[in-house]
């Protein structure tokens, strides 16, 4: 029931309506300015689950993305670490093989039949390179051997070339459900047993022993099968270098790609969450205005009545 | 003449003196809580001459300006509004005692657990990275002990509020019972007994507003208190009620019946349904994400060998069960090596091997893992919380639109009394006049004769 004013007219306001209505208006204006001064003050839109209960369960699994996304980027960035030095390192084992390879072609013919002292000093340059390779195997990265596998040795080799490390490459997950290989085992690299490439019946071992012994056949042998042998070697380790390299340039994707994922996940969390603080500021200041009004009419009340006219 | 002219003129005074006691009744109480506006009853009276003047005016009587209906319906949606808020209130420290979307919440812990296995993985043989699970492990615990003790101390809170308004339902039923007997005295004696009728509605809305009380008025003048259909103030009568049961099946029970009361109403029935429903509720989905991180966790150690091979199915990490009873085994706490890292027995592969471990980092989004549970359980509560505040705002103006309306009727509009005290006030001075006017009549024949 309303008048032509649009009033209702059926109501008889007394001090105690107009009262309830001011304490209540006063309350509900004041509890909004609350809110979005809780929005300004933690930058956040959903400070408590009930602000919005769907988002708030969505930015806990975000936040759980996010966390792995850094993850992911971790792990890429210790496999990075890894495989560099596993790269250099491989470098270094292919050209110490070269060396010992050319030193061997090149006093090979006429030239190795010479003295026995020169095909020593070339047998002690093969059984050096051998030491070095030893060396070489027993690279660590903080404090892991990198061709040790998964077994838990300071050194992969011991003195006398024998493998100590594990059967398999320690690998880092760097996406969801992709682990890529950060290191390589040594008989993946060497070869296994005795007659791998650092083993005391391997190649470089056969090659300066044949060469010590200095008779036409063991030089025929060096010629021979020896050189042989230790071309296909490095073949061998050639192709796990490469192997090695793809994976650097894999994990290094994969790095970027975590990164570029962490960003997306930051602005969607940030759309989801993020106080719009000119839009704020300015329903802030709304509900300021409202509530002010609310007071001011609530001092006005007691002034507004019949009483006052009576004198 | 003169003698029934001054007649009529004090009666006219005595009328209008008593109207102007019921304004200046209404006046001051206009602010008492169940006070009802009262006005004063004028009839002509009847008698006088043979020509038929009146013989004045007749105060028959003071009478409320109640209106039962709209009382009911204030009381009735005061109860509602008072079951939403008790809710509310309850529901809203649940929620504080989970406080996500945060940086610190058991969220946020459980992403760093399951990060700390990827850094085991970087270096499975060191003995910091495993030092780093345990911790996270511990600090998860904790998470889960601190909230389900937090959630126990609201339940029982409750459950002492409930308690608590037992004791004043009690007094307050008494006080309705009584009250009912000296109106009914009053009223028997041909006197109204307006303010005790006062006093009794003001303990009948407290009723309303902690029990869902409905007040059912009789013919004579007293009141029956029931809730839910069961009867706990009868005229001179009262019941008490007495709260049984714990979590889960507390309820109230009236004394004499042993009936249940079926609350539905009030702010015990919010505190009641908080107790027996609510709380209950989001302590079992506590337990459910604390017993899915140990199944979760455990389920994958046990596909993984220790750095000696050892089966990791004989060292769990998680121990015991639900949010209060989880525990960090001793035994890897002593010796984090322990941890079941490696996905092989073989040696000496299994030494430096982290493949279990890596496998355990990309649990994080299991769909019967912990997160997921605890996802639920955050949105769950959230969708309460915000349906309660919703209920609570809606239902605040409902009750406030309904006092509104009881308080248009009866309550003490000031204007409206200061309006009816001045036409008083011209009435009485009309009289008067009229009594210094017959005095001049009469001295004058006086004079005359």
């Amino acid at each position: 029931m309303t008048d032509v004013m649009g009033t209702s007219n059926a109501i008889s306001y007394t001090p105690q309506i107009m009262a309830n209505q001011m304490i209540s208006n006063i309350n509900a204006s004041e509890s909004e300015q609350a809110t979005w001064e809780e929005q300004l003050s933690t930058g956040n839109v959903i400070n408590q689950p009930s602000d919005n209960p769907a988002g708030a369960a969505e930015l806990l699994q975000l936040n759980a993305n996010l966390s792995r996304a850094q993850q992911y980027t971790a792990n890429a960035n210790d496999g990075a670490g890894w495989l560099s030095l596993g790269n250099s390192t491989m470098n270094s084992i292919i050209s110490t093989l070269q060396q010992a390879q050319q030193a061997v072609e090149s006093v090979s013919g006429a030239t190795l039949s010479s003295t026995p002292s020169a095909l020593q000093a070339l047998a002690d340059q093969v059984a050096s390179a051998r030491t070095q390779l030893i060396n070489l195997g027993n690279t660590t990265y903080g404090g892991q051997a990198i061709f040790a596998g998964t077994g838990n040795v300071s050194a992969a080799y011991d003195q006398n070339g024998n493998y100590l490390g594990g059967g398999s490459a320690p690998t880092r997950t760097v996406a969801p459900g992709v682990r890529v290989a950060v290191g390589l085992t040594g008989e993946q690299v060497f070869g296994s047993g005795p007659t791998g490439l650092l083993g005391s019946d391997g190649v470089l071992a056969q090659i300066a022993s044949d060469l010590q012994t200095g008779t036409s056949a063991s030089l025929a042998n060096v010629e021979g099968p020896d050189l042989q042998a230790l071309s296909s070697a490095i073949a061998q380790v050639s192709a796990q270098a490469a192997q090695m390299g793809a994976n650097y340039q894999q994990v290094q994707a994969f790095a970027t790609q975590a990164s570029n994922s962490q960003q997306v996940l930051q602005t969607q969390m940030s759309q989801m969450d993020s106080t719009n603080v000119a839009q704020v500021t300015t329903q802030l200041t709304e509900s300021q205005q409202a509530f002010e009004a609310a007071l001011w009419a609530t001092s006005q009340l007691s002034q507004d009545s019949l009483v006052q006219f009576l004198g | 003449m003169g003698d029934l002219a001054l007649n009529i003129a004090a009666s006219g005074l005595n009328a209008q003196q008593t109207a102007m006691d019921t304004i200046s009744e209404n006046l001051t109480n206009a602010n008492t809580p169940g006070y009802v506006s009262e006005s004063a009853v004028l009839e002509p009276e009847i008698g006088g001459d043979v020509l038929g003047v009146g013989d004045g005016v007749l105060v028959t009587g003071v009478v409320q300006n109640a209106d039962q209906l709209l009382a009911t319906n204030a009381q009735q949606t005061q109860g509602a509004l008072s079951q939403s808020t008790a809710l509310q209130q309850i529901l809203q420290g649940a929620q504080s005692v989970l406080p996500e979307p945060s940086s610190s919440g058991i969220g946020a812990d459980l992403s760093s657990f399951w990060q700390a296995w990827d850094a085991v993985n970087q270096n499975p043989s060191d003995p910091a990275a495993r030092t780093q699970v345990v911790d996270q492990a511990q600090n998860l615990v904790a998470d889960f002990q601190n909230a389900s003790q937090q959630l126990s101390a609201l339940q029982t809170n409750a459950a002492n509020q409930v308690t608590t308004a037992v004791g004043s339902v009690n007094t307050q039923l008494a006080q309705v019972a009584s009250l009912n007997v000296q109106i009914g005295a009053t009223q028997g004696s041909g006197t109204p007994a307006n303010s005790l009728v006062d006093q009794q509605n003001a303990i009948i809305t407290k009723l309303a507003s902690s029990i869902g009380a409905v007040a059912v008025p009789q013919g004579n003048g007293t009141t029956n208190i029931v809730v839910g259909g069961v009867t706990l103030v009868q005229g001179s009568w009262s019941d008490t009620v007495a709260a049984t049961g714990g979590a889960g099946n507390m309820a109230l029970v009236a004394h004499t019946s042993g009936a249940t009361l079926p609350t539905s109403s009030g702010s015990v029935a919010g505190e009641l349904a908080a107790v027996n429903q609510y709380l209950p509720g989001y302590q079992s989905q506590l337990d459910a994400t604390a017993n899915a991180l140990a199944t979760t966790v455990n389920t994958q150690l046990a596909q993984g060998y220790t750095a000696t091979s050892t089966p990791g199915s004989e060292f769990p990490l998680f121990e015991g069960s639900g949010a209060a009873g989880l525990s960090v085994n001793s035994a890897i706490v002593t010796n984090p090596q322990l941890i079941a890292a490696s996905s092989t027995s073989a040696q000496p592969d299994a030494t430096n091997d982290g493949g279990n471990a890596q496998a355990m980092a990309e649990l994080y989004n299991s769909p019967t893992g912990p997160d997921a549970q605890y996802q639920s359980l955050i949105e769950g509560l959230g969708s309460q919380v915000q349906a309660v505040n919703n209920q609570v705002q809606s239902q605040t103006s409902v009750a406030n639109a309904a006092q509104q309306n009881l308080q248009a009727v009866e309550g003490v509009n000031t204007n409206d009394q200061m309006v009816q005290m001045l036409t008083y006030q011209q009435a009485y001075q009309a009289s008067a006049k009229l009594v210094s006017t017959v005095d001049t009549m009469m001295q004058a024949l006086i004079a005359a004769t």
